[in-house]
Order: C-alpha cells, then sequence, then structure tokens
C-alpha cells in the first residue's frame, strides 16, 4: 500500500509545487503583512500651537469619515511624532498616517486626499477643529525594496546546514535514509513556499525564508524520528525476511504515534501563542502551520512510500555486491540469541 | 544517592532556580520617590523594533525612526506650500511668486525643479538623465543600508524619486548618524588644511588619476580595550602624497575625507603621517565606525559616477508594528504553553515532572541569560519561537526516556535499571537528534544575516542546552528527588505489569 500510493503523492505535490510556481511568477508572495508596496494618506499638525489630545480625536474621525466616503479601507493607522533629523528630539509635530492597499488607483487616492482636505476645512470653518491651526495633508505612494543578500545567504546557509545534517544521517543511519531525508526536506520547503504563493495567506516580507527554514527543520525532526523507529525495528524478530515494502509500512505503523504526537504539540503550541499574542504576532505564528502540516504530510505519507524504493534499490546493491547486510546480519545474531 | 545529599543538592537548585528567576523576570522601583529601578534581565534585553511593550515613565520599547531623502531638485508638497507662502504680499512678493511657481512642475505628490530634473525650464516630466542618476543613487542607497545587517532596517522609493528609510530604536544607537552620514553622495576627495571648505584637495593628486589609485578601502577595527578605529588602507602613492603634504603640519592642521561637499572624517593632525594604514579613533562605536567605512567604499566604488546630492528631510518616531503590547501578548502564550506542559508532565509522570520542571526552568533562565549577554541577539517573533522549538526539543527528550523508563518498570525491573537501561537505551537518538539540529541551526547561523541568523543561533543555543539539560540534568535530578519516596512507582506514575511479576525483580 505504502509503496503502490507513491505516484500519488508525488502527482499531489507536483501539482502544488507547479501551481506554486506558476502563482510565485505571476504574482509573488502576498507580502501585505509588512506592506512593501503601500499607499498613505499622512495627516500632519502642530500640536503646540492649536490641537488637544481631543482635537487629534476629531482630526481621525474627521479624517476616517472622509475616507470612508471615498469608499476607502484603512489597512493600517499610525499615530506618529515628527522629530528633528539632528538631534532626534521631536518637534511636537504629530502625523497621522492612513495606510491603504498598493492595489488603491492613483485616481482613488487623489480623490480622498482632495475629500480629506475639503473636510478638514469645513470642519475648521464649524468650529469642529481649530481654525488657526496649521493642518497639511499629503498623499504618498511607497515601493518596498528587499535586501536581497540576507535572502540569497539565508537561503544558502539552510542547504549548506541541511546538507551537512544528512552527510550525518547517512553515516548514522544509511546513505538510503539520508536521499530518502534529503528528498522530504527539499520536498517539504518547496511545497511550503509554493503553498504561501498558491493561498496567498499574507505574510511579512521575511517570513517565506524563515518558514522554508522551519519546513527544513520540522522536516528533518519527524524523518528522523522515522529513522530512529525503523534502525530500531529492523534488529527485532518481526522484521526478519520481510521486504523493503512490508518493513517500512510496519517500521511506519509504530512510529505514527510519535510523528503525529510531535506535530500535534508543534502545532498546539503555535496556535495558543498564535491565538493569545496580537495581530502583528499572529500574522507570523499561525502562517507558520503550514510548514509543519507540510513536514507531517510527507514524514508521514511521501517519505516512506519514497523510501520503500531507495532502501530496496539500497538493499538490491548491497546483496549484489555480497556486502555486510547489517540489517540481515543482526537479525540472525537476534534470532541466534 | 543518600537523603542528606539529596536534600541539600534539591535546595541548592530550588534556590538556584528562585534567584534566576528573580533575576531574569522581576523589576521593581525603589528609594525615596521610587528614583531608582531594578531592571529584570527581560526588561534589558534588547528587543526587534517589531515587539511593543510599554512600561516605566515614558518608556517604550520597539519602533524605531524614519526619515525621507530627497535628491537635489525634488522637493514635498508642503515645502512648495511652505515657500510659496513666504513670499510677501506686495508687488515684488507676487513677482518673485510668480518666479518661483514658474521654476517647479508637479509630479504626483511632489515638486520638481524643472531645470535640475526636467533639463530645462519648458520641460515638465523628468529628464531619462535625472532617472539614471536617481536609480544610481537608490543603490548606493540599497547597498549602505543592506550592510548594517540589523533586522528590522527597511527602504522604500516614495512617490517615484525620493527614499524612505526605516531603522529599529532599540537595536541601534546611531540610527541619526546612519540618516546623515548615509545621505553623502560623490567623490571621495581628501582635503589637507584648516576648514573643510576652504582646505587644499590633495587626493587625488592629479587629474589622470583616481581616487580608488590612492586609498584602496576603509574599514573598521575594535581594540581588545574597546577602542573603536576607523581604517584607511593607502596604496603606496596614496601614502607619499599624504607623508608629502603633512610634512609641514601644524597645529590646527587638518586631513578631511571628504564624500562630495561632506567631510566624514575631520582628522586633526600635528605632525607628519608616513603609513600604509590610518587608524582613526574618535568617539565612534562599532555601529558608526561601520556607517562611515561604508560609506566610503560604497563611494570609492561608485567614483566617477554623476550621483544625486540628498537631503534628509524630515523624521519620524514610528511604534512598534506588531502593535503596542505584541511582548506582553508573546509573554502570556508563553505561559499558557509552559503550564499546559507542566500539566501533561504532572499528568504523565506525577512528580517526575518535577524534575523536568527543574530542568525546564534552567534550561530557560540559560537561555534568557544567553540572549542578553549575547551582543547580536535580541527578542523577537523569531527568537521566540526558536526558544519554543528548543523547548519542544526538551520535552520530547524526557518524553522519550521516561516511556522507555515506563516500559521497563512495566517489565517488573526495579527502578534504577528502568532509569539507567532508559538512559542507555536513548543515548544515541537523543545525541543524533541534538547534533543534527545543532549542527543544522549553526551553520545556517554561520552563512545567514539578521532575523534568519537570530533565530537559527537561538535554536542552537536551546538545542545544545537541551541536550545538556536531558542527557544531565534531569536524570540527576530524578535521581535526587527519588530517596525521598518509598513508593517509586507512584512518583513516577509507572505501574507494574503484575501479571509477569518474576521473582526478585520487584524490589521497589
Amino acid at each position: 500500500m505504502t509503496k503502490k500510493l507513491l505516484p500519488v503523492w508525488i502527482a499531489i505535490s507536483s501539482a502544488i509545487i507547479i501551481a506554486g510556481i506558476v502563482l510565485f511568477a505571476l504574482l509573488g508572495f502576498n507580502l501585505s503583512g509588512e506592506r512593501p508596496d503601500y499607499k498613505t494618506i499622512e495627516v500632519k499638525y502642530d500640536v503646540v500651537t492649536e490641537i488637544s489630545e481631543n482635537g487629534e480625536k476629531s482630526l481621525d474621525d474627521t479624517v476616517r469619515a472622509a475616507i470612508k466616503a471615498q469608499k476607502l479601507e484603512i489597512v493600517r493607522f499610525e499615530s506618529v511624532k515628527e522629530a528633528d533629523s539632528n538631534s532626534g528630539s521631536e518637534t511636537g509635530n504629530t502625523v497621522l498616517v492612513y495606510t491603504f492597499s498598493d492595489s488603491v488607483s492613483d485616481d482613488a487616492l487623489a480623490a480622498a486626499k482632495s475629500a480629506v482636505v475639503s473636510a478638514i476645512g469645513n470642519a475648521q470653518s464649524q468650529g469642529t477643529l481649530p481654525g488657526t491651526s496649521e493642518i497639511f495633508v499629503s498623499a504618498h505612494v511607497s515601493e518596498g525594496k528587499a535586501f536581497y543578500e540576507a535572502i540569497w545567504r539565508g537561503a544558502l546557509g539552510l542547504a549548506v546546514g541541511a546538507i551537512v545534517v544528512l552527510v550525518y544521517v547517512g553515516v548514522r543511519f544509511g546513505i538510503a535514509a539520508a536521499l530518502t531525508g534529503f528528498t522530504t526536506c527539499a520536498h517539504d520547503v518547496l511545497v511550503t513556499l509554493a503553498l504561501f504563493a498558491i493561498t496567498r495567506i499574507p505574510v511579512y516580507a521575511f517570513a517565506p525564508l524563515l518558514f522554508a527554514a522551519v519546513a527544513a527543520v520540522v522536516s528533518l525532526l519527524l524523518w528522523l524520528v522515522q529513522c530512529v523507529k525503523m534502525r530500531e525495528n529492523f534488529k527485532t524478530k518481526p522484521f526478519d525476511g520481510l521486504t523493503a515494502e512490508e518493513a517500512v509500512a510496519q517500521s511506519v505503523k509504530t512510529s505514527r504515534k510519535y510523528v503525529l504526537g510531535i506535530a500535534i504539540a508543534l502545532a498546539a503550541v503555535l496556535v495558543v501563542c498564535g491565538g493569545v499574542a496580537t495581530a502583528g504576532v499572529r500574522l507570523f505564528l499561525l502562517p507558520a502551520l503550514v510548514p509543519v502540516a507540510a513536514a507531517t504530510y510527507s514524514s508521514m505519507l511521501f517519505g516512506p512510500a519514497l523510501h520503500v524504493y531507495v532502501k530496496a534499490a539500497f538493499d538490491k546493491l548491497k546483496a549484489k555486491r555480497k556486502l555486510r547486510y547489517v540489517g540481515k546480519a543482526k537479525a540472525e545474531k537476534a534470532k541466534e540469541d | 544517592m543518600g537523603k542528606i545529599k539529596s536534600a541539600i543538592c534539591l535546595t541548592l537548585f530550588t534556590l538556584l532556580i528562585a534567584a534566576l528567576c528573580f533575576i531574569c523576570t522581576v523589576s521593581f522601583s525603589y528609594g525615596t520617590n521610587n528614583v531608582h529601578t531594578f531592571n529584570s534581565i527581560l526588561r534589558l534585553t534588547a528587543k526587534d523594533a517589531d515587539l511593543g511593550a510599554p512600561y516605566g515613565s515614558g518608556g517604550y520599547l520597539g519602533g524605531g525612526y524614519s526619515a525621507v531623502y530627497y535628491p537635489e531638485g525634488v522637493i514635498s508638497e508642503q515645502e512648495y506650500a511652505d515657500n510659496l507662502a513666504g513670499y510677501p504680499d506686495d508687488e515684488k512678493g507676487n513677482a518673485d511668486k510668480a518666479d518661483y511657481v514658474a521654476k517647479y512642475v508637479a509630479y504626483g505628490n511632489l515638486y520638481l525643479e524643472k531645470e535640475t530634473v526636467c533639463g530645462g525650464s519648458d520641460k515638465s516630466e523628468p529628464s531619462e538623465e535625472f532617472k539614471a542618476q536617481f536609480d544610481d543613487t537608490l543603490k548606493i542607497l540599497e547597498a549602505r543600508y543592506a550592510s548594517l545587517k540589523k533586522d528590522g532596517v527597511r527602504l522604500e522609493v516614495r512617490d517615484g524619486f525620493t527614499v524612505g528609510v526605516f531603522l529599529p530604536k532599540d537595536l541601534m544607537t546611531n540610527e541619526l548618524y546612519a540618516f546623515a552620514c548615509n545621505a553623502y553622495t560623490g567623490d571621495v576627495t581628501v582635503r589637507f588644511g584648516t576648514a573643510a571648505d576652504s582646505a587644499d584637495t590633495i587626493l587625488p593628486a592629479r587629474t589622470n588619476k583616481t581616487i580608488n589609485d590612492y586609498i584602496k578601502k576603509a574599514s573598521s577595527r575594535t581594540a581588545a580595550d574597546g577602542t573603536v578605529y576607523v581604517v584607511i588602507e593607502f596604496t603606496k602613492e596614496g601614502r607619499e602624497v599624504i607623508a608629502e603634504k603633512t610634512a609641514e603640519a601644524s597645529s590646527g592642521s587638518t586631513l578631511y575625507f571628504m564624500i562630495g561637499e561632506n567631510s566624514v572624517i575631520p582628522l586633526s593632525v600635528s605632525e607628519k603621517i608616513d603609513q600604509d594604514t590610518l587608524y582613526i579613533s574618535g568617539s565612534y562605536s562599532a555601529e558608526s565606525a561601520k556607517i562611515c567605512t561604508e560609506a566610503i567604499n560604497t563611494s570609492l566604488k561608485a567614483n566617477g559616477q554623476d550621483l544625486l546630492e540628498l537631503t534628509v528631510g524630515e523624521a519620524t518616531v514610528h511604534k512598534a508594528l506588531y502593535g503596542n503590547n505584541a511582548l506582553y501578548g508573546l509573554y502570556i502564550a508563553y505561559g499558557v504553553c509552559f503550564l499546559a506542559m507542566a500539566v501533561f508532565f504532572f499528568v504523565r509522570y506525577g512528580r517526575l515532572a518535577f524534575a523536568h520542571l527543574y530542568t525546564y526552568l534552567i534550561f530557560l533562565f540559560c537561555m534568557i541569560l544567553c540572549v542578553w549577554s549575547i551582543p547580536f541577539l535580541y527578542i523577537s517573533t523569531e527568537t521566540f519561537l526558536a526558544l519554543m522549538l528548543a523547548s519542544l526539543f526538551l520535552c520530547v527528550g524526557n518524553v522519550l526516556v521516561f516511556e522507555r523508563a515506563r516500559t521497563f518498570y512495566s517489565q517488573n525491573k526495579a527502578i534504577t535499571v528502568c532509569v539507567k537501561n532508559a538512559y542507555k537505551e536513548s543515548l544515541w537518538t537523543l545525541i543524533d537528534m541534538h547534533v543534527i539540529f545543532a549542527a543544522l541551526a549553526f551553520i545556517t547561523f554561520g552563512i545567514g544575516l539578521t532575523n534568519l541568523s537570530a533565530f537559527a543561533f537561538v535554536f542552537g543555543l536551546g538545542v545544545a542546552f537541551s541536550a545538556i539539560g536531558t542527557i544531565g540534568l534531569t536524570r540527576f535530578l530524578w535521581a535526587i528527588m527519588m530517596p525521598f519516596t518509598k513508593d517509586k512507582g507512584r512518583f513516577c506514575h509507572f505501574k507494574r505489569n503484575r501479571i509477569q511479576v518474576e521473582e526478585g525483580e520487584d524490589d521497589d
């Protein structure tokens, strides 16, 4: 059963990865969490002269009403203090920053700005806002720039780290386990990134790379659990004489509860932390469930199915070259004992 | 271990944990009118710009400064409006105002000076030459800010022809210097005299040579005593020129290292300088020296390029991106997970959970102390995630051993044999698990940058502590906690398989 389903898992993974690559090429990741590209309307006023704390509230209400009338959605609001760029001391000016999605058209932004200007003018003439206060409205279009060195070095670091780890796995658990581990690790990283591209889950600009790292770590952890259990099981009597497919399938059954336990514990930590934390942190923690899910899928379904072929090929190779067949030799020794 | 020794060890561990808990988490004010404050390690630890946590009077963590760079010939709408409003309402004032209006053209949310930006007073679109210059200037800014390698640094193009930059307040100490120094564009020159404006340019010494023929590069060094130096390396030719020009140095003579028309390093010279490498100390911190040298190096690389002069416009102080109370939210989330972990261990393993909890708390406080004391680490969502993953490692390690011991106990082995066998059987699994992930983490840390690097290092550190905790500390704590109970099985919530009891095996 494990072996037969491999084409199904390969088909599912390939479909996800190909769809992810196409969507990434067309749309990229949904980085709206960090607003790499965005538009703003900024309302600046001199706090020293006229507007009190309540005045800021009136001003904010006026601006929001004008923006709402233009049917624009504010994705983020910030009240920032202006500072002297030489000394860092606050000048007393405050800027109310209303952020919009990059999809808002320039015309709509200009219309919203005009609406805000006239709404403030009306409020000043009606006495809702101090008539003498200087309030300046401006609109801006921002385009974020990524620091590519951090991205390629991060990816390189992960790749080198994963290769070193798999060499260790090869030494400790055999080359077959390392090869399967390498494939599942690469698979999980790609599936994770593809799922982010397909689902358009909003993430921070740095997050895709970090989630790829989490996928690699969780994938290796879960595959390691499978390897440990396989090494333990293959030495025992019941596994003596089983084919690669039967042995792997039996071993996966015994390790299933450990793999699921670790995955559920990880998911629970992420859900609890994401649930309790603020919206900003939640935007980081909850999408981390994607790499955990991808790694769980591969370590329970894709990895074992693939390992049947890899193990069978290596077993055959060993038998052909008349090398010492460790699993069998140990099983024989156990039988003698 | 005997009961007395165990009691002494247990008391010492309890006191250690209590002391670490106090130092790491408790902050309070004391003295007349609460003028003194005892800050916990957690409060003193650096945090990234994204996490907010208001504390104390007026103190605020998280957020940072942002500033906007305006290239020559580009001004904001407000500056344009302010300048127009500055003209007097008389005949001359109106005439000047009309000239001013004719001089500028609105471009989106900016005003462009026609002569400088559009290439003529009759044009209203930015010229291709200006666009190319802006792109080159933007590349220099990107290189300079990327070289800071700080988590949270952001750079964006605003309104087509201005550049907005954000720097994290808590992770940097020289944000304003970075704004000013990174704005310097133009060729690197060295002047010698008493004032930067009037000093003679001594490098490049000849018109057919460039500054790269005289200066190799700039770098920063920190000496063992903590003094930070900006290091300028001269070529042979550069050394000769500097030696010749400074031979007649008198008091007041200064060597000015310039970028464009801005002096980046004014070096007082009282005697002849004749060396290949110049170590310049001053009031530099490691960060400011790096900013300064990066500005020089990028300008050396871009020598001869026609770059735009930049002016730093308004700066603003921003709050934390993830929310004002994001850090407290993380602490609460951590508390919930800790509670869940404690409940699981107490329900599954009875009083043996104390051995795990003691180990876990020591692990946790060691992690906090490391994040506080290692300069490049800080609290962020990434490092929090790394801590949680490492915590999971510790829990999985202990569960693995406890479950093996439970299996042996159910086979009616003596508890000491169970513990010994459980650790013996789990040892290589635990070593494999920890070696693999520590290697992955530290390699990623070595190659990666900023937040991924911080995540990897904290995770690697956590895995290392987890190995010590699981393999050594939990076993020791288990050993010193058990002598106080007669029913060892009940202490651990382990049960015998009574059907298969063999004579002499059950010795508890």
